[in-house]
């Protein structure tokens, strides 16, 4: 049986897929473990958890010391001593001395370590890590090395994340594992995750709904080409789908850009819990009355409109007129944006999809499906999902190494391209067997941002660097039902 | 106001041979050093496609025979020199460097950009009118001035610090007074020329400005240089723009040359030269890349020196590593020093008939 679970704001949805569909929603208030222990112990188990994640990343949070090793170039904040060169040689030692007295005195909660080309050298930020690792735990410090890619400021902010986010995950993870041996997280791009690469970088997990929602939709739906509309209850989001994909690009977190890859989804500030004061406002102060709250929101405008969600009979504080002008506000917002973007068709999704979306589609005079199980595409969506992995390959045949996403690996010889294409795909298929993925779930496997030139020094060819990225794409499992 | 940098992958593609200095790598470890500190992603900074050139903008520098012989020996690979080889398809990356130039200038004359930073290959400041020299087959440069000049631009000054002679560049406007052509260069040197009485002909005489110095000269010199001939001749002459060919190989570890430059030298170089564009020609400021073959130790550090002076970033971090200190200390001569002063009196007597301010 395939499992889905997606913990949102308000409730949190679990989807069992076999023969049939069955969707459950269980109340936040009932703790998050409740959840868990609904699920059959011997499934496919895999959890999206971009609401709680989220709140935490937005939040206050908790606080987090940054340790930057810059070496030459601009300048950063938390800068200490040492230097790796574009091609991972060390270029300056770090001065243990001054770590440790930066680390004796430091009162924050967890540790950001990031160097400048870590991902080509990873020994500088494991010196600091082993050294922090005397004053912290372990789940309070990240680095950076893991992330991959080039972009130091980018691995600085998501490094910043992950110190912040991974006790959590690493809390979450033992409570999961108390009642499920085998599982998987749901990732920024829609694709699944082992715990272990999780703790590694715990931002993959951030922000996985729009991609969560848009694959449960493409798979209730059966639609390749289309625009989901997924109507949560803070944003109503909208992802288009081409040949069954949406677009992913690098995700700005407080306006500062992220090694987060995710799903580019047009988020309108409106949603079911989008409170009604003189009008339909952009913003969500709490549940719907209909839920227990105190403000009338969209939610009871629909049932003073004739709808019967939760406890509608407290929707009726809400004047009838009101409620028209906010549901056609909402309608009249998203449809001329729906209408603008021109799709084939639009799937709806989320627990207001089946109340809301024919009035859009006929306001932007677009077809529409609004599939069984619409309001759980969530969770259909985690649980129908595939492994996916990003490895970001440097191979520097002048100095015998291969780094994959900042580890090291042997590299003999002069391999050609192709020969090194297919080494980097033969450990992007282990690891993603390790995981667990099906054999039937690695044929998907892209090659990107190939590059590659050679080594000269002294007159004479001593080598060659190559740089590409390869990919297992996130999608649906071949052996989903 | 931002700053451009002009660059596309074409600019990877050029290649005399796999071994040759001016190759591909030149610009690898560069690119790698700006994805990595995040430049592209900076609000001071746009990323600008090069144009191609086309015959018309080449033929305002180049004679159409040189051109047609280019055009001809691209299609199957020829010769100029034995430094100089003409790959087969040699043409079409020739013009995108020379129309990457041509966009770093509108960019600038648009108001799109501040300044720019033009990351082009193959270099050209060694390319005459009618001939390539020195891994050189169009004058980027010279182009840009000319296309600035058909927009509008009177007087446009070139600042040439590359660690050859910019002889190319200097042949093109040796008898032109609207441009005033500065040339810093390593003597006795690569190609040869470049001694300070070479200062133009005819209307151009005191037009062309050569500051040769010895080997060893560090960012001391190039400071004195800055101060004593530079300024005042920008400030006399009053260009509406600024054009810099921007020679790396003054780097103390560039292996072809022997001048001890560092990056925060070029830093600071750059920071001065943004100021006085700001304070004589509205910042306009045109860099483009020469050469420069400290392929990882050098231009990394030297190009980022550059873009983050243009751009207006805190330089205080722009250095080289430790592990490189003790090479530059060793690379310095004290000689340099006695030397430029030496050479700046004698130039300053030698202008003095064509500049108020040495007089």
């Amino acid at each position: 049986m395939f499992t889905g679970i997606d913990i949102g704001g308000t409730n949190t949805d679990i989807a069992y897929i076999d023969e049939c569909i069955i969707a459950k929603k269980i109340p936040n208030s009932k703790g998050f473990a409740a959840a868990i222990r609904e699920a059959p112990s011997d499934c496919r188990l895999a959890i999206s958890t971009s609401q709680a994640l989220n709140h935490l990343i937005t939040g206050n949070g908790s606080s987090v010391r940054t340790i930057t090793i810059p070496g030459p170039g601009l300048v950063y904040g938390g800068a200490v001593k040492g230097a790796v060169s574009p091609r991972g040689e060390i270029m300056e030692p770090i001065d243990t001395e001054e770590i440790e007295h930066l680390l004796r005195g430091c009162r924050a909660d967890a540790i950001a370590i990031a160097g400048k080309f870590s991902v080509r050298n990873p020994m500088p930020e494991e010196i600091v890590r082993d050294i922090a690792r005397q004053f912290f735990d372990d789940d309070r410090i990240a680095i950076s090395a893991p992330l991959g890619g080039l972009n130091f400021p980018a691995r600085i902010t998501t490094t910043r994340i992950n110190a912040s986010i991974k006790a959590t995950v690493v809390s979450l993870i033992r409570m999961i594992g108390k009642n499920h041996s085998d599982f998987r997280f749901v990732t920024s791009d829609g694709g699944l995750c082992g715990p272990e690469r999780a703790v590694d970088n715990p931002s993959l997990l951030y922000h996985s709904s729009p991609a969560t929602v848009a694959l449960g939709a493409r798979y209730l739906s059966g639609k390749k080409d289309c625009l989901v509309v997924d109507i949560g209850g803070t944003t109503t989001d909208l992802v288009p789908l081409t040949d069954g994909k949406p677009v992913l690009a690098p995700l700005f977190v407080k306006g500062k850009r992220t090694m987060i890859n995710a799903v580019v989804a047009d988020s309108v500030p409106f949603g079911g819990d989008s409170c009604i004061r003189d009008r339909l406002m952009k913003f969500r102060s709490a549940n719907a009355r209909a839920f227990g709250g105190g403000e009338p929101t969209l939610t009871d405008a629909l049932n003073v409109l004739g709808a019967e969600i939760g406890d509608f009979c407290r929707s009726d504080c809400l004047d009838r007129h009101k409620a028209e002008e906010a549901v056609s506000e909402y309608i009249d917002t998203i449809a001329g944006i729906i209408h603008v973007m021109d799709p084939a068709v639009i799937v709806g999704a989320g627990y207001l999809a089946p109340l809301l979306i024919p009035d859009l589609a006929k306001a932007a005079r677009t077809p529409y499906l609004v599939p069984d199980h619409a309001q759980s595409a969530n969770a259909v969506g985690a649980a129908v999902s595939r492994i996916s992995m990003s490895l970001h390959v440097h191979a520097d045949s002048q100095r015998n190494i291969l780094t994959v996403n900042g580890t090291e690996y042997p590299l003999s010889g002069r391999m050609t391209d192709d020969e090194l294409v297919k080494y980097a795909t033969d450990i992007l298929i282990n690891m993603a067997r390790k995981e667990g993925a099906p054999s039937g779930d690695l044929h998907d496997i892209v090659t990107s941002e190939f590059s590659a030139f050679t080594v000269v020094r002294g007159g004479r060819a001593q080598g060659r660097i190559t740089d590409f990225v390869i990919s297992i794409a996130p999608g649906i499992s071949v052996e989903a039902p | 106001m931002k700053t451009g940098i002009v660059f596309s992958s074409s600019y990877l593609h050029h290649q005399q041979s796999e071994t040759h200095p001016e190759r591909v790598e030149r610009l690898s470890y560069t690119m790698d050093q700006f994805i990595e500190e995040g430049i592209f992603d900076l609000p001071e900074i746009v990323l600008i496609p090069p144009k191609k050139a086309t015959r018309s903008e080449v033929l305002s520098v180049h004679t159409d025979k040189y051109l047609s012989f280019l055009e001809e020996a691209s299609v199957t690979g020829g010769m100029i020199d034995i430094d100089t080889r003409i790959p087969p398809g040699l043409i079409g990356d020739a013009l995108i460097a020379a129309g990457g130039a041509i966009s770093g200038a509108d960019a600038v004359l648009n108001q799109d950009v501040r300044n720019v930073f033009v990351l082009c290959r193959p270099p050209g400041h060694h390319a005459g009118p009618d001939r390539g020299a020195g891994f050189c087959y169009l004058n980027n440069a010279a182009i840009a001035v000319r296309h600035l000049q058909r927009r509008g631009m009177r007087r446009i000054m070139i600042l040439d610090w590359d660690a050859h002679h910019g002889n190319g560049t200097q042949e093109i406007f040796y008898r032109d007074p609207s441009v005033l052509f500065l040339s810093v260069h390593q003597y006795p040197f690569y190609p040869g020329s470049g001694q300070i009485d070479e200062i133009g002909k005819d209307e151009g005489a005191g037009y062309s400005v050569n500051m040769p110095v010895h080997a060893g000269s560090s960012d001391q010199v190039y400071s004195y240089l800055l101060g004593e001939i530079i300024l005042p001749l920008a400030e006399n002459f009053q260009p509406d723009c600024i054009v810099i060919s921007a020679g790396q190989d003054n780097h103390f570890t560039d292996p072809l040359t022997g001048l001890a430059l560092t990056a925060r030298g070029y830093a600071g170089l750059m920071h001065e030269m943004t100021i006085l564009a700001d304070t004589i020609c509205f910042g306009r400021l045109v860099v483009i890349l020469e050469g420069g073959y400290s392929v990882e130790g050098g231009l990394p550090y030297t190009n980022l020196g550059i873009i983050a002076a243009l751009a207006g970033l805190d330089l205080s971090s722009i250095r080289e590593p430790e592990i490189l200190h003790d090479l530059l200390n060793r690379s310095i001569s004290e000689m340099a020093m006695p030397g430029a002063i030496r050479m700046a009196a004698d130039l300053k007597k030698t202008l003095r008939p064509y500049w108020n301010c040495f007089g």
